[in-house]
């Protein structure tokens, strides 16, 4: 047996000893130099140290026993606290004189108060990996030899870290999901504001899981770095050297083995690293920048390791995946740089193909990418309506997004399109709940949001739901990017933020409407937590204020999904099944009063919000005829329709006979608008849903009001289903014919529609839908409400009017709504100008359920 | 020394703590728990759906003081998380064997 460190009889006691180095370690670390060099000192006088105390206890046996440093101890790396991690190897069996060498090794370590993470084995155990044991599989490849038999540890190198060793593959595979397991912990972004110095993502595990890789995946070239990561030696090098100075602070700080670089611990760390600024906050933010510039370069060569870990199996051709571009093993890329160059306008679309085609952008051009963006002011991204249109597609919640956005976040591209956003990059704000950068914080909400568009994911149904239901859901993606913003400065953030989108908006080109839908989610995006967290969640009052708020059902599913990914993105335990329940209740709640209880709000003569209206109105309309025109009508009509809108109306009404019907129709995209103006009658809304249903339309939605004038204003969306109107240059107006002639009563609309019905139903293929017939008594005083969900068939709301009137039921008010395949219709009654009674209600209630069942 | 478990709407968590600062607890644990009471929950509908709402967020507030703080300590949660509503809450009153403070090691202080 050999022993490589001698003992000497005159040395001072081992407590001594480790006080020394502690001590030198500590004056080393207080002056911010317990990097690399220091780290490797302190190793070197532990080494010294476990050489004293193997040679004492190994006298024992004759088995071969080599001591063995694995994990940061092995890689020379120990910190003043840091646990003594070792292998204790044997060449034959472990029986009971071996186990009082292992007592002997580790009683005077645990005297002197250091943490060992121990491991003890006999080299016939390692001929197979211990595949089930990924911490000792990755601490190993960092064994470094200590005292004891040579040759065993000779032995130990060739079984466990040789090229051809069976350990090779398997300690890969283990350390890549350790990698992916912690990062998970942190929700995978290295923008955390308190970031643990160790552990968190692009920090000094990270580093050591490139070299390894480095090393276990690309033997021969002996690099540091994966040959992709480029020349990113001495980057690696530099923020190692960072991260160990600030571990030691850390250490001497908290005299124990803890890595969380706290608020407290940073404004220490930048006093002592002596960080630009002529204040605290500066002197932290000043830090906290070189941390994320460090460990965004870590995490970009880890990525490229981790790459290099997966050989794709297959060879992948480069093809062309659109103009200008080409899809490649690493991703999309330019196919013409040079053109690609002079149009910036065409980079966004570098992006979008990487969405639609499941991969990241190519490093190589986002480097380019970076290169050429200095060249170009934010309005040459967005020359006209193309780009805008682009750009909004593009925010379209999905997989992909978050990842793509990050790219261009990284690379500098979001900045120059919006120098608006470039105001919080890195920025820190310090508050008890959250855990990243303002920016990043900004992305992981857009992220949150895309997850709820994963058709696979089974989590948060109920909130994902909503986001299917969305006209414009790339519109809480917009907002969520400059929620935010405002943070750059102290003031009402959620203000400033509102004043800061308004340049962006404006550079884009977006629809007056959508300005006002953004600006509305941005200014009030914090009003849902405070409604749903900090009011009381029993009181109606609380939910019939926050309808009055979110004034649509559409705003309100916008700023409830905008108000859960902000949430969540806060940090990973913000979001609980607790306050998911109490925003879903609000939601609920809120969106019962919308739909169900806005019949009790109608418009009055004098309200000042009509001022507006009237005072923008054109010239041949009066104000005298607006009055006339909105008195009477649901509070909800402002709400919903733009003053354009309301001047059609009121035209549409003016001076109608009495069997007199106008409509007006209009077409966005596949879905068509009707707006039907005619005097309130018997069966009226029974018989346009008819006339819809006889031309094969499929109404999506719809509703239908009248004013104090007795005018009825219905107004529906609808699909062209059997493109009676694509194809029919007259099919407006044998519509309109036909809507006045069974008005008058000239057509039998019943006839004609028994031939349809008979045939719809021989189509019918669809799984059933449990139908409901439901009375509601809270949320109106003025109306009986009825709520009926069932399947979406075919001449469903012309059926179930016709029973609501043969019931001699005025129909005051409706909302259709459609869910899949599922139909939600909302009915405010009278009859004869009062609520209906149980009585009538039970008798309705049984037609209403033989007709739904037909 | 008692250990005082409020179960209160969670709206009233700031008050109750102001209400428990001023009268001097040394300290307190606010959990997120759902539950019910006498009230037991309702039914609710959604979009012509009924669900059952049969347990409803509420909060735990935990505080130990000394035995002769207690009616104290109990008047000044009721007070400030009291609405009058059913669904307010419930105090509850635990005796405490000891407690050691991990970090000092001292007993029963609070």
């Amino acid at each position: 047996m050999t022993n490589e460190l001698a003992t000497d009889a005159a040395q001072p006691s081992l407590a001594d000893s480790l006080a020394v180095a502690r001590d030198r370690f500590r004056s080393a670390s207080r002056e911010a130099r317990g990097g690399a060099v220091e780290s490797e000192t302190f190793s070197a006088e532990m080494d010294v140290l476990l050489g004293r105390i193997y040679a004492d206890a190994t006298s024992e046996t004759d088995t071969p026993v080599a001591l063995i440093a694995i994990g940061g101890y092995g890689r020379c790396q120990l910190c003043l606290h840091s646990d003594i991690d070792l292998l204790i190897l044997f060449g034959g069996p472990i029986e009971a004189s071996e186990e009082r060498i292992v007592k002997a090794l580790l009683h005077p370590l645990w005297d002197l108060g250091l943490a060992v993470g121990h491991q003890i084995r006999q080299l016939s155990e390692l001929e197979q990996p211990e595949v089930d044991n990924p911490e000792f599989l990755t601490a190993v490849t960092n064994a470094r030899f200590l005292a004891g038999e040579a040759s065993l540890f000779d032995g130990f190198t060739q079984e466990v870290l040789s090229p051809r060793s069976a350990w090779r593959q398997p300690t890969v595979d283990a350390l890549c999901q350790l990698v992916a397991d912690r990062h998970h912990t942190f929700n995978s972004t290295i923008y955390q504001l308190e970031p643990d110095i160790k552990e968190a993502p692009g920090a000094l595990r990270d580093i050591n899981a490139i070299r390894t890789l480095a090393e276990l995946t690309q033997p021969e070239t002996g690099r540091a770095v994966p040959l992709t990561a480029g020349r990113l030696d001495e980057a690696l090098d530099e923020a190692e050297e960072f991260f160990l100075r600030i571990r030691s602070l850390l250490h001497l700080e908290n005299r124990r083995n803890l890595n969380g670089l706290s608020h407290e611990h940073q404004v220490t760390v930048a006093d002592r690293f002596s960080s630009p600024g002529s204040e605290e906050r500066t002197q932290v933010e000043a830090l906290m920048s070189v941390y994320f510039h460090h460990a965004r370069i870590i995490a970009r060569i880890l990525s490229a390791a981790l790459a290099e870990t997966r050989p794709s199996t297959e060879e992948v051709e480069i093809r062309e995946v659109g103009d200008n571009l080409q899809r490649g093993p690493d991703g999309v890329s330019f196919i013409d740089t040079v053109r690609a160059s002079l149009r910036p306008q065409s980079w966004l679309r570098l992006f979008q193909t990487a969405i639609d085609e499941g991969c990241a952008v190519a490093p190589d051009t986002l480097a380019f990418v970076e290169r050429h963006g200095d060249r170009y002011t934010s309005e040459e991204f967005f020359h006209g309506t193309d780009e805008r249109d682009q750009f909004l597609h593009f925010l379209t919640p999905q997989a992909g997004l978050y990842g793509r956005l990050s790219e261009m976040h990284e690379n500098g591209l979001l900045g120059r399109m919006f120098p608006e956003f470039r105001k919080i990059y890195c920025r820190v704000i310090r508050d008890f709940y959250h855990k990243y950068t303002v920016d990043e914080h900004t992305l992981l909400t857009i992220r949150n949001l895309s997850d709820l568009a994963d058709p696979e994911s089974t989590r948060r149904q109920r909130f994902a739901s909503l986001l299917a239901e969305l006209r414009e859901p790339e519109l809480i993606v917009l907002a969520l990017m400059f929620h935010d913003v405002g943070k750059w400065t102290n003031k009402n953030h959620a203000e400033e933020s509102v004043r800061m989108v308004v340049g962006p908006l404006r550079r884009l080109r977006i629809s007056p409407e959508s300005i006002r839908t953004v600006e509305f989610l941005i200014r009030h995006h914090l009003q849902m937590s405070v409604a749903a967290f900090r009011r009381d969640n029993e009181d109606p009052e609380v939910a019939r204020q926050f309808a009055r708020l979110v004034g649509t059902e559409e705003r309100l599913k916008m700023l409830c999904l905008l108000t859960l990914a902000d949430i969540q993105a806060v940090s990973p335990d913000t979001l609980t099944p607790w306050k998911e329940e109490l925003l879903w209740r609000l939601y609920v709640d809120t969106y019962n009063h919308l739909t169900l209880g806005y019949g009790d709000e109608v418009i009055a003569t004098g309200q000042p919000n009509l001022a507006d209206i009237k005072a923008h109105r054109p010239p041949e309309i009066s104000e005298q005829q607006i009055t006339d025109f909105l008195a009477g009508l649901p509070q909800r009509y402002l709400r919903l329709v733009d003053p354009r809108t309301i001047y059609d109306h009121v035209r549409l009404s003016q001076d109608l006979e009495p069997e007199e019907v106008r409509l007006h129709l209009d077409r966005q995209d596949d879905v068509w608008e009707l707006s039907v103006a005619t005097k309130d009658r018997p069966r009226i809304f029974s018989n346009i849903c008819g006339v819809l249903s006889y031309f094969g339309m499929d109404i999506l939605r719809g509703q239908a009001m009248s004013n104090s004038q007795n005018v009825v204003l219905d107004l529906f969306r609808f699909v062209d289903a059997d493109r009676f109107l694509a194809l029919n240059e007259a099919g407006s107006s044998e519509l309109t014919r036909l809507l006045q002639d069974v008005v008058t009563g000239e057509t039998d609309l019943a006839s004609m529609l028994k031939g349809r019905e008979a045939g719809s139903r021989g189509r019918r293929g669809r799984p059933p839908v449990r139908t409901l017939v439901h009375f509601d008594h809270h949320y109106s005083d003025r109306y009986t409400v009825l709520e009926i969900g069932g399947s979406n068939q075919w001449g469903l709301l012309h059926r179930i009017s016709r029973v609501i009137s043969e019931h001699g039921c005025d129909i005051d008010l409706v909302l259709i709504s459609t869910e899949g395949d599922r139909a939600i219709d909302v009915f405010h009654l009278t009859r004869n100008g009062a609520k209906l009674s149980p009585e009538m209600e039970q008798d309705l209630r049984t037609d209403l359920e033989e007709a739904l069942v037909e | 020394m008692k250990l005082v478990k409020a179960i209160v709407r969670p709206n009233k968590v700031d008050a109750v703590k102001e209400a428990l600062a001023s009268c001097s607890a040394a300290g307190m644990t606010v959990s997120e728990v759902r539950g019910h009471g006498r009230q037991r929950g309702h039914s609710a509908m959604y979009r012509g759906r009924e669900y059952e709402v049969s347990l409803l967020p509420k909060m735990r507030i935990e505080t130990v003081v000394p035995d002769d703080m207690v009616e104290d300590v109990i008047e000044a949660i009721s007070e400030a998380a009291r609405t009058g509503e059913i669904g307010d809450g419930r105090v509850f009153v635990l005796p405490v064997e000891e407690s050691r403070n991990i970090r000092t090691g001292e007993r029963d202080v609070v």
